[in-house]
This record gives structure tokens, C-alpha cells and sequence, in this order.
């Protein structure tokens, strides 16, 4: 099996103007991954995802799809790349079967997998129907069709959950999980949604200012996450306790009057901070070891991360 | 990682960009335009012939070469011009309400092959249109030496020869409005600023009708080639040999427009 990235930048750089956007930036997506891509709106997510697939031309840098210049052969990658971006681009006086019929033909491909894809994102009911009927999550699923049209290695989807309900939302992660695990594609998906890339991704890209802060495995990620558990003490007077406790126990800050945190370290640990407490004759209501959520890493890393 | 690098050739880019162009059309205001806006020119000549061809036909004459030439003027001064401005804004605004650039230009084909095949397609339904004109022309000249023997439209044969020298005459007339409109609907991707360019340009050319050097407005030309349109002794429709020089003018706005269009679009238009 190969393990060369499906999508690999290299020192990406893209400004609007006199308005950097991108700076070298070096995205690795590794083959049969869901790779999430992360980062709060004006980060740069679309303006990449517009650069892997040659919308936009980068004034520095390389693109590599599959392992190749995307510049020098643009037209051939393609073929193997099915894309959302943003909203769905659909012909509204045409119906749904119309709509991926005009990019069927675009890419020449066979008659009959146009009626498939629309069994394959649950529109065969409303094929001959007018998109103009159609509503937000119909939408929705109608440009995931057309991205889905060509079987492509590459999925490349921007904020596809984007006016779907709960159920389109858990159908969408299902169908991506299916891709993935079933027929081994590589999918590469934007979102705000935290709690969304968490549930899908198996590789996650943290994207802020235009340079990626973070990039690697969801197992990687975990162990920041657990790197950065806190023993979070209440007692009376949190400041008191903090001059009470030995260096070797790690840097206590005040979170409030009654609260202290303490960086965690091991069991151990925890038990030497209630003796240490007890016996200076502290009140101890709670002792807890506290875990970051995925959005506080998130925002951690968004705040304070130097650039890969 | 094995992967096949070969691209579909740029022909066949172009002809995929053209099924997929006129599939589009199904249902829109450009094609019903192409095959209807052909009709008002010939229904409003119809209906004047009808009830006042005594008074504009001479009596006794072959009628034939006088109706078509009022019937032309009528269609070329204002309606063709406006035709061709609507019809290039509309074409273009398909993709603009879909919001579809972005997804033509990330699928494998050139950018080249998506706006060569649309340009086709303009030029088909500016031939069309024009075909669909001169058909309904001739039959309503038909219709009138049924209608009104007395005009002797019947008498005389359909002078089908002239008529078509005539269309190919004014269709080439019709290029350079038909390029540089295609570039502005393409450069400013919304309805109204190309259109209101293409009136801007209209009562241009109207206003300087009288001007020597007219022939050089792209504006002017489907007028111009009016000229070229007479009649012989015996009253048959006759039209001048040779391109003149509006039509020769229309031609090189026509490809000037598209290549400095190209070069313009491909450098500075992103796919948003």
C-alpha cells in the first residue's frame, strides 16, 4: 500500500491583493483517509481548497494531487477528484437528473450513473423535479451527487453539512464512512463543525491565519488532548492552597476563588495533593482529573500554536 | 502511485463542454428567444402589408423585394442588434444564477473548452434565429398571396437566392456585437451591466448613422449591410456581390474581441 499523500502542498502561498491569505502552507492528506479540515471563518479553508483544485492560481508553491504537479496536468487530475464547494452549483430550471446529466456529459462519462448517484444520495423520488423545488438539504445532497458522479479517489468537500437536518447530517456521515472504509476514498472535508470532524475524520488539519497550526492523526490530536488534563481542586480559598502546594507538584493557577488547577501529571500525583491539602488543614469539596474538550484543544491551538 | 495521466484530448473536451451547453438550454429564455424573437419583425410587416400593401406596393409590380426590404429594416436596425445583447447576457447569466464557474472550471475540461463551446452555442442560436426570420419572412409572404391575391405576392417566385446572400450577408454583420457582448457578459458576470453596455453601444450606432465613417461601429453593421439589398429592372430582389466593409469591420471586432476576451479572462477572472 502507498502512503504518498493524495494531496500534498508545499510551501502554498496565496494573497488577495496585498492580503496574504495562505503562507507556505505544506498539507499532507494521506490515502484512504477522512482528512477534517479545520479552522474558524477567514482562516484561509476555502481559499485552499479553491488552490487544490486549480481554481485559483498560487503565485508560490506547488500542489501535488495524486502525487502530481496539479499544474502541469490539471485536466487529467481532475477527472479523478469530485468536488463540493460551498454551495451546490445547481441549474434551477433543470430537474436533479438534468443537473447531473449536464456534468455527466462534462465528463464523459457512462449513461445510467447519473440515475445511480441519485439512488446513491436518496433522490430518485425527485429526479424529474425542478431543483428550483427543491430545499436546502435536497440541495445539498443533489451537489454531493455531483461530486460523487465520477467515482473519484478524491472527494474534496467544503462545509457539506451545510442545511442538512440532524437526520441528513448523520446519513451524510454515514455515506462518508461508507466511502471510506468500503471503497477505500480519500476524502478531504472542510467544516466549523468541531464536534462533526470528530465524529468522521481519522486525520485532522487546523488551519488559523492562513497556516496550518496543526496536522496529523485524530489519535495524534487525543494525546494533546490528554497531555493538556487538569486536576481541578475546589476548596475555600484557591489562593491559599496554591502557596501550600510543593513545586514538585507542578504550576497551580488560580481559575477562581475557589478553584485551582493543577497540570496533571499521574495518579500518584493526585493523591499527594489531597494528602498535601488535608494535612494543612484545607477544605477539599472536589479532586478531579479534567480532559479539554476537542473544541478547547481547538481553540488552544488556534490561540497559541506556532506554525507547522 | 500508479495513475493514468492522460487527458481527454482538447476536442473532445470541447464537444463534452457542447452536449452539456445545450442541455442547459432546455427550458430557458435564450433558446425560446432564438426561436421566437424572429417572429415580431415579420408578424408587425405582415399586418402592415395586410391592411395597407395597396398604398406601399407599387401596383402591378413584383411585391416580393419591397416586403422583404421594409421587413429587414425593421428587424435589423433595432431588433437584431437588442437580440443579440439579450441573447449573449442571457446565455451567460445560466451559469452566473447557478453560481457554476467554479464547478465547469474544476471539472476536466480547459477553460478554453468551456468558453469556445459557449461561444458556439451563441453562434448557432444567432443562426437560428436569423433562419428562423427568413422562414417565417417567406411564409408570411406566402401567406399574403393567399390573403390578398391582389398584392401578387402568388405571381412571382420566392426570391429564396437573394434572401439567403442576404442572411449570410447579415449574419456576419451580426459577429462583432455578438463578440464583444460575450466578453462583457463574461467579464462583468451579471445580467444588466452587459446589457446595459450593448443599449449603450445600440443608441450609439443610431446616433451616428449618419456619420462617414459608421461602418466601423459593430453597433451600426447589421444596419449598414441594409445597403446592399435593391432591386433590378424587372422588380426582382437583388443583393450586392462582395463582403462590404461593415461586415469586414464586424469580423475583426468579432475576433478582436475574443482574443483580447481571452487573454483579459484567462489572467485576471477567477472562478468565483
Amino acid at each position: 500500500m502507498s502512503y504518498l499523500p493524495v494531496v500534498e502542498t508545499d510551501r502554498l502561498s496565496f494573497a488577495y491583493g496585498t492580503r496574504p491569505i495562505l503562507r507556505e502552507m505544506a498539507l499532507a492528506v494521506p490515502p484512504g483517509s477522512i482528512y477534517g479540515f479545520l479552522g474558524p471563518n477567514g482562516a484561509g479553508k476555502s481559499t485552499t481548497l479553491r488552490l487544490l483544485l486549480g481554481l485559483l492560481r498560487a503565485p508560490a508553491g506547488t500542489v501535488r494531487l495524486f502525487g502530481h504537479d496539479l499544474a502541469r496536468h490539471r485536466v487529467a487530475l481532475l477527472g479523478r477528484v469530485g468536488a463540493l464547494i460551498e454551495n451546490p452549483s445547481l441549474y434551477d430550471h433543470l430537474s436533479g437528473l438534468a443537473n447531473l446529466e449536464v456534468t455527466r456529459r462534462l465528463r464523459g462519462l457512462a449513461r445510467g450513473r447519473s440515475e445511480e448517484v441519485l439512488a446513491l444520495v436518496g433522490l430518485t423520488e425527485a429526479a424529474h423535479r425542478p431543483v428550483r423545488e427543491y430545499s436546502l438539504g435536497m440541495r445539498q445532497r443533489l451537489g454531493l451527487g455531483l461530486a460523487l458522479l465520477p467515482d473519484p479517489d478524491l472527494l474534496i468537500l467544503d462545509e457539506p453539512t451545510n442545511g442538512l437536518d440532524p437526520n441528513g447530517i448523520i446519513d451524510m456521515r454515514e455515506l462518508l464512512r461508507r466511502l471510506q472504509q468500503e471503497q477505500g476514498k480519500t476524502i478531504l472535508l472542510s467544516s466549523h463543525l468541531i464536534s462533526e470532524i470528530e465524529r468522521v475524520a481519522t486525520h485532522v488539519g487546523i488551519i488559523q491565519h492562513g497556516q496550518l497550526v496543526f496536522q496529523g492523526g485524530m489519535a495524534e490530536l487525543h494525546n494533546r488532548q490528554v497531555a493538556r488534563r487538569h486536576i481541578v481542586i475546589e476548596t475555600d480559598c484557591a489562593a491559599t492552597c496554591c502557596h501550600l502546594l510543593p513545586a514538585g507538584l507542578g504550576e497551580a493557577t488560580v481559575a477562581s476563588a475557589g478553584t485551582l488547577l493543577l497540570p496533571y501529571q499521574s495518579r500518584e500525583q493526585l493523591a499527594k495533593v489531597a494528602r498535601h491539602l488535608v494535612l494543612a488543614g484545607q477544605p477539599l469539596y472536589q479532586l478531579s482529573c479534567r480532559q479539554p474538550t476537542l473544541e478547547e484543544t481547538f481553540l488552544h491551538l488556534t490561540e497559541t500554536s506556532p506554525v507547522l | 502511485m500508479s495513475f493514468d495521466l492522460s487527458a481527454p484530448s482538447p476536442m473532445t473536451q470541447w464537444w463534452r463542454c457542447h452536449l452539456a451547453d445545450w442541455l442547459k438550454l432546455r427550458r430557458t429564455l435564450a433558446l425560446w428567444l432564438a426561436l421566437g424573437g424572429g417572429a415580431l419583425p415579420v408578424v408587425l410587416n405582415f399586418l402592415i402589408v395586410y391592411f395597407r400593401g395597396e398604398k406601399l406596393l407599387a401596383a402591378g409590380q413584383n411585391p416580393w423585394a419591397k416586403y422583404i426590404h421594409m421587413s429587414w429594416q425593421t428587424a435589423s436596425i433595432l431588433l437584431l442588434p437588442l437580440f443579440l445583447i439579450l441573447l449573449t447576457s442571457l446565455l451567460v447569466a445560466i451559469e452566473n444564477r447557478a453560481t457554476a464557474w467554479k464547478h465547469l472550471y474544476a471539472l476536466p475540461v480547459g477553460r478554453g473548452a468551456v468558453l469556445s463551446s459557449k461561444l458556439l452555442v451563441l453562434l448557432q442560436l444567432n443562426l437560428l434565429a436569423q433562419v428562423v426570420y427568413v422562414v417565417l419572412l417567406l411564409a408570411s409572404g406566402k401567406l399574403l398571396g393567399l390573403l390578398r391575391p391582389d398584392l401578387l405576392f402568388a405571381a412571382h417566385p420566392v426570391p429564396l437566392a437573394g434572401v439567403v446572400t442576404m442572411l449570410a450577408h447579415s449574419y456576419l454583420a451580426t459577429l462583432g456585437v455578438l463578440g464583444i457582448q460575450y466578453v462583457a457578459a463574461l467579464w462583468w458576470r451579471s445580467f444588466a451591466l452587459p446589457f446595459a453596455f450593448g443599449i449603450g453601444g445600440l443608441v450609439a450606432a443610431l446616433t451616428l448613422l449618419r456619420w462617414e465613417h459608421v461602418d466601423y461601429l459593430p453597433y451600426a453593421a447589421p444596419t449598414q449591410v441594409l445597403y446592399l439589398l435593391s432591386k433590378d429592372a424587372q422588380g426582382v430582389l437583388t443583393v450586392q456581390p462582395g463582403i462590404a466593409l461593415a461586415e469586414w469591420c464586424s469580423l475583426g471586432w468579432f475576433a478582436g474581441a475574443l482574443l483580447l476576451g481571452y487573454g483579459l479572462l484567462s489572467r485576471w477572472k477567477t472562478a468565483d
